[in-house]
């Protein structure tokens, strides 16, 4: 009896979820790695934005890929049976997504990937914004802000995903400028606010005294760090503390003077791979529609690499980014 | 027996049983097959509300992907039917990967070129069997609740996972090894799939056929009966979980072909999803009863379930409230059945 | 003209058609010990049961000083002045003595904290009537059984009520603390209460009961003043009926010896047990409830392991130390409790019957199942086992054929000797007729049995010899031509 009901649940999602797809519209997949963070969310409502999807000419479907290679691998085949138009790939490691780029390239489905690298030679594009480039900056704010000498923490995102991996090159190339510098800890929190906070903790139980700034590779993380901070009862302007990204509580607190973070654009990442998708399904016909591409170039030909700009954070912006976030996050 | 006394025999028998003859054949049918039909009206169902879902591609996608799963549920069936359970399949999963990966990979620490396959898969499997032994030690001899042991090896499993590993995925793997997650038969049947089924013929073989199997019954269904009985039933629970443990690295060894990486993070809560498919498929968590057959079609619900909502773009969260109501229905299902017996 | 405590008149009691009490009487006066004698099964625990509430009558009256009543929870029972110190021993392991005693009364009124002070206090002071000397703070896992069962008289005595049932009281604790409590019960006699005392032991039935009942097969048979009894007279009543099922003996024991064994020991269950069975015998074991016999066979066969003492198996020392090593030596195990640790209830009858036996099926680790299906259907004729197939689950047979079941999977390996524990238990009269046959033809056959059984009828019907369990301790054996009914019983109790 119990399991007639389950069958006839299941039965009713089904058909509503059948009937949800109506006309002839290009159906485009976002393989994104997983929306436990802020970041991703942001990206994925930005993707949702688009006139194109606004106006149905774009039927997006956001696959969760649950932070696991496979999962995400499954995903690809699924879609590759459906005969998707085109791919937007954010994928959870930068190696095992190459063998999901392949999939698709081999059934000539385009797969634009976005805000992370993937190995592979077969995407059709890329749009992301310089992680060596925010890795440096950020690194640079905390060294200036110590004065050049002293001892910092380095909190990394999931090892093996580039993001992590080109933020740490550039943290450690800016760092390598000062000598007077010691890098304490580094050690991966996986982007995630609570990981960050508990490993805050241990550390400064661990050093007590002794570190003098923060660098996280995510904004996600350096609150968690702050928060640690904040408990140790320790005053938490007088850690130079940087994150990246721009998620909506670190411009909080960069309006507070808690921390730095430098702006990821993911409206920008989002919107442009769309066209970038739609570029290559439609043709050079096409007309891209996201803001960004006023600063730069669409050209005459899909390139392989599209860079989407950073914007340090200041308290000059902040307001302005402030209420130009609850715009894309307001319904 | 003559027939007078098969006569007199089914009147012996619970009363309730009696006069109710075609209503219970019918009830019979349904708990014997039950698990079929629920399977085949999934299908319908989805091929209905999908064009996608009869494609060969897709369906062909389905098994591939179920196959790992496939895998841990038959270990897990074993365990399960001895009263116990093994909630460490996911990680020692992980664990004999990236010992596998770190074989054939030349980006391994040390590792200047990759070994020959056959030592990376006796590495991975040869690993799991410890792991598994150990589970199998803790619950048979120092008497540890299953759910304990294996709760604890989960913990340890990933650790030593991220230790060998330290943390960072093994990528560069030899081109070799990746046929067992990619390769094909006769061109379309894809090599997971056709290291599911003999794994499944061959648990099916033992578990039926052999002396074994009937032992694994035997203690499930009473361990003290068991023990009298002259059956070694510290050796039966220590082997079901180093079975467990090996079909893991299997499942390891597809999942790190698939995926061309070792992976430290793989295979995490695979093992609740093997414990669905066993549950589903009618094993009875308190050990003694249940077959292989009823697991291997929980797995393919599972499995079409998770395919047909992906190819209807219905959101990874619906499915688990899915998943969580058929686990419950299947389980009250089989108590109802047991409560009527 | 007093008032009775307690008044039960024309009490009838069955379970399934099976009767337990046939129209019982029984009159508690209030400042008396009223004992109540009767074999196993002869149906005090569950009239216990029923004057406690725990279960219902069929018919029949019972009243409480005068007061009709109708328990239908323990609760009620309480509520009305009546407790029970009961036979099997259930106590909180991880909560102390002092809340193991007040569980369900910690305090007065609504308050939800419970004051510990008070509560070992009153718990010290009971304990102290007792004459026990422990910490009321003490957790209940940590007491040995003696103490465990004193805390659980304690336990009955706090409720300070009028009527106290105890039920086998003194099965775990020593003299001095049966001293200590008899005094006790003297004293609530003065105080004016009634006190119902089941037990089988003899001396201390003298020593303190001013009435006494026996029970058997459910019925009244005998009561009167305790100074009209003595041994004798108590035993007889107890055990003497008509004997109308016949026991089926054409066994001859031979000169072989098939097992001895010597100054086995396990502490705190049975000592130095010395006995030896020959091919061909049948030896019957007789005991009453915790008297050591079931734990003297799981220590034989291996399921536990004895402290001390030596095993001869045709002359040959062995170390039996787990039950296949004993299978492998031709020995076979019918346990007590077939549903516990005999059968697998959830397999069927070709399973259970062919488990013993899987290794002989089984050449090469595959199970030969013609082989094993023929051997099967051989046992189901040979036992007359009704079933409709071997397929049958084995739960769905009524008792005598689960009996007959593990019969025919001990048998299917050919066993040198055959050790059965409570054969006929809960079994039907024509199977056990059956069954009765087959021990005695696997008997004439050649094999060793060994019977423990506390049917006083069976075991004199069908042994060659009896040995007799007392205690923990051997207390003799004897020969057929010496056994009666009353040899054994007063050598038991």
């Amino acid at each position: 009896m119990k399991r007639l009901v389950t069958v006839l649940v299941v039965l009713s999602l089904i058909v509503g979820g059948a009937f949800a797809q109506a006309k002839k519209q290009y159906k485009i997949g976002a393989a994104v790695y997983g929306l436990k963070a802020e970041y991703m969310r942001l990206w994925t409502t930005a993707l949702e934005r688009h006139p194109d999807v606004q106006s149905g000419l774009v039927k997006i479907t956001v696959f969760d890929g649950q932070y696991d290679a496979s999962v995400q691998q499954a995903q690809f085949e699924n879609m590759v049976v459906q005969g998707y138009d085109a791919i937007l790939f954010v994928p959870i490691d930068i190696n095992a997504g190459a063998q999901a780029v392949a999939t698709a390239a081999n059934a000539h489905i385009p797969v634009i990937g976005s805000n992370t690298r993937v190995k592979s030679d077969q995407l059709t594009s890329y749009i992301g914004s310089n992680d060596v480039l925010s890795g440096n900056m950020e690194a640079e704010a905390v060294a200036k802000a110590i004065g050049g000498k002293g001892n910092v923490v380095i909190l990394e995102g999931p090892i093996g995903q580039s993001a992590q991996i080109e933020r740490r090159q550039g943290n450690l190339e800016a760092l390598k400028k000062y000598p007077k510098i010691k890098v304490l800890e580094m050690k991966t929190a996986n982007w995630s606010r609570a990981e960050a906070l508990t490993l805050m903790e241990d550390w400064l139980n661990a050093y007590p005294g002794k570190i003098n700034g923060v660098i996280g590779q995510n904004d996600e993380m350096a609150l968690g760090a702050i928060q640690a901070i904040k408990q140790a009862g320790l005053n938490v302007k007088k850690f130079p503390i940087a994150g990246i990204d721009g998620v909506t509580d670190a411009m909080i607190a960069v309006k507070n003077n808690e921390m730095v973070s430098i702006l990821q654009d993911a409206t920008g990442q989002a919107q442009g791979a769309l066209d970038l998708a739609l570029r290559a399904v439609i043709g050079e016909s096409y007309k891209p529609k996201a803001a960004f591409w006023k600063d730069v170039d669409w050209g005459k030909t899909m390139q392989k690499q599209y860079s989407v700009p950073w914007v340090p954070i200041t308290q000059n912006n902040v307001d302005n980014l402030l209420s130009e976030r609850q715009a894309l996050t307001n319904r | 027996m003559s027939e007078r006394e098969r006569v007199s025999a089914k009147a012996e028998m619970s009363s309730r049983d009696q006069g109710k003859d075609g209503e219970a054949r019918l009830k019979g049918i349904i708990s014997e097959y039950g698990i079929v039909l629920v399977f085949f009206l999934f299908c319908a169902v989805l091929a209905f509300a999908s064009p996608y879902f009869l494609k060969p591609k897709n369906l062909i996608n389905v098994l591939r992907q179920v196959s790992i799963n496939g895998l841990l549920s038959i270990g897990m069936t074993f365990v399960i039917l001895t009263g116990g359970i093994d909630l460490s399949v996911g990680s020692i999963l992980a664990f004999s990967s990236v010992v596998a990966a770190s074989f054939v990979s030349t980006a391994f620490p040390g590792r200047t070129e990759a070994a020959p396959i056959g030592i990376a898969i006796l590495a991975s499997m040869g690993v799991a069997a410890v792991l598994g032994g150990v589970n199998g030690i803790l619950v048979s001899r120092m008497k540890v609740p299953a759910f304990v042991a294996t709760l604890g090896m989960l913990s340890m499993g990933r650790g030593f996972t991220f230790i060998y590993t330290d943390g960072m995925p093994i990528p560069k793997i030899d081109p070799s090894f990746l046929v067992i997650g990619q390769g094909t038969i006769f061109g379309f049947v894809p090599l997971p799939v056709v290291i599911f089924i003999i794994a499944f013929g061959v648990a099916w073989v033992v578990l039926y056929k052999t002396r074994f199997g009937r032992y694994v019954y035997a203690v499930g269904g009473n361990e003290k009966s068991a023990k009298v009985s002259g059956i070694n039933t510290k050796l039966i629970i220590f082997f079901v979980y180093v079975i467990s443990g090996v079909l893991a690295a299997i499942g390891g060894l597809i999942l790190t072909a698939r995926t061309t990486a070792g992976l430290p993070q793989a295979g995490q809560s695979y093992e609740l999803d093997a414990i669905a498919a066993v549950v589903i498929g009618g094993t009875s968590l308190s050990g003694g009863q249940g077959d292989l057959r009823g697991t291997l079609f929980g797995a393919l619900i599972i499995g079409v379930i998770g395919n047909g909502l992906d190819l209807l773009g219905v959101s990874s969260y619906y499915q688990q409230v899915i998943k969580g109501a058929i686990i419950v229905g299947a389980v009250l299902l089989d108590s109802f059945r047991k409560r009527n017996d | 003209m007093n008032i009775p405590l307690l008044d039960v008149t024309g009490l009838y009691k069955s379970y399934v058609g099976v009767p337990a009490l046939e129209n019982v009487s029984f009159r508690l006066e209030a400042g008396t010990v009223h004992a109540l004698c009767g074999e196993n099964g002869a149906g005090k625990s569950t009239l216990m049961k029923v004057i406690m509430g725990i279960i219902q009558r069929d018919r029949g009256e019972i009243a409480v000083k005068g007061k009709s009543v109708h328990f239908i929870s323990p609760r009620q029972a309480l509520d009305e002045g009546v407790s029970i110190i009961e036979q099997e021993l259930s106590p909180v392991p991880d909560m102390t003595i002092a809340e193991n005693i007040f569980l369900g009364r910690e305090g007065p009124g609504l308050s939800p904290f419970i004051n510990y002070r008070s509560l070992n206090r009153r718990a010290g002071e009971i304990l102290a009537t007792l004459g026990v000397d422990l910490d009321p703070r003490t957790k209940m896992k940590r007491l040995r059984v003696a103490q465990t069962q004193l805390v659980e008289i304690a336990k009955a005595l706090s409720y300070d009520s009028d009527i106290i049932i105890m039920d086998e009281p003194t099965s775990a604790i020593g003299a001095r603390e049966i001293e200590k409590l008899f005094s006790t019960i003297r004293r609530l006699k003065a105080a004016g209460k009634g006190i119902i005392y089941i037990s089988h032991k003899m001396d201390e039935i003298f020593d303190i009961a001013d009435t006494i009942t026996i029970l058997r097969d459910g019925r009244i048979v005998e009561g009167g003043p305790a100074a009209d009894f003595d041994r004798e007279r108590l035993i007889r009543n107890m055990i003497g009926r008509k004997i109308d099922t016949e026991y089926v003996k054409n066994n001859v024991p031979r000169n072989e010896l098939a097992l001895e064994v010597r100054g086995f020991t396990r502490n705190g269950e049975f000592s130095d047990i010395n006995l030896s069975v020959r091919r061909g015998e049948i030896l019957g074991i007789f005991g009453l409830m915790g008297a050591g016999r079931t734990e003297f066979l799981n220590a034989l066969y291996g399921v536990t392991r004895a402290d001390s003492g030596s095993v001869y198996l045709g002359g040959e020392k062995v170390r039996l130390t787990a039950p296949r090593r004993a299978l492998r030596k031709g020995i076979a195990y019918v346990t007590e409790d077939r549903k516990e640790s005999g059968l697998v209830l959830v397999r069927s009858v070709a399973d259970n019957i062919s488990m013993a036996a899987l290794r002989e099926l089984s050449p090469f680790g595959f199970v030969q199942r013609r082989r094993e299906l023929a051997k099967v259907d051989e046992m189901i004729s040979r036992f007359s086992i009704k079933t409709p197939s071997s397929g049958q689950l084995v739960k769905r047979l009524s008792g005598g054929n689960q009996q007959k079941v593990v019969l025919g999977r001990w048998i299917l390996i050919d066993p040198e000797i055959l050790i059965l524990d409570e054969p006929t238990r809960g079994i039907d009269v024509g199977s056990k007729h059956e069954i009765y046959s087959f021990i005695s033809d696997l008997a004439s056959e050649g094999r060793a049995v060994i019977m423990v059984s506390s049917e006083l009828p069976e075991i004199v019907g069908m042994s060659d010899r009896v040995a007799v369990f007392k205690e923990g301790h051997l207390a003799g054996v004897v020969d057929r031509d010496n056994v009666s009914e009353e040899t054994l019983m007063s050598m038991a109790v």
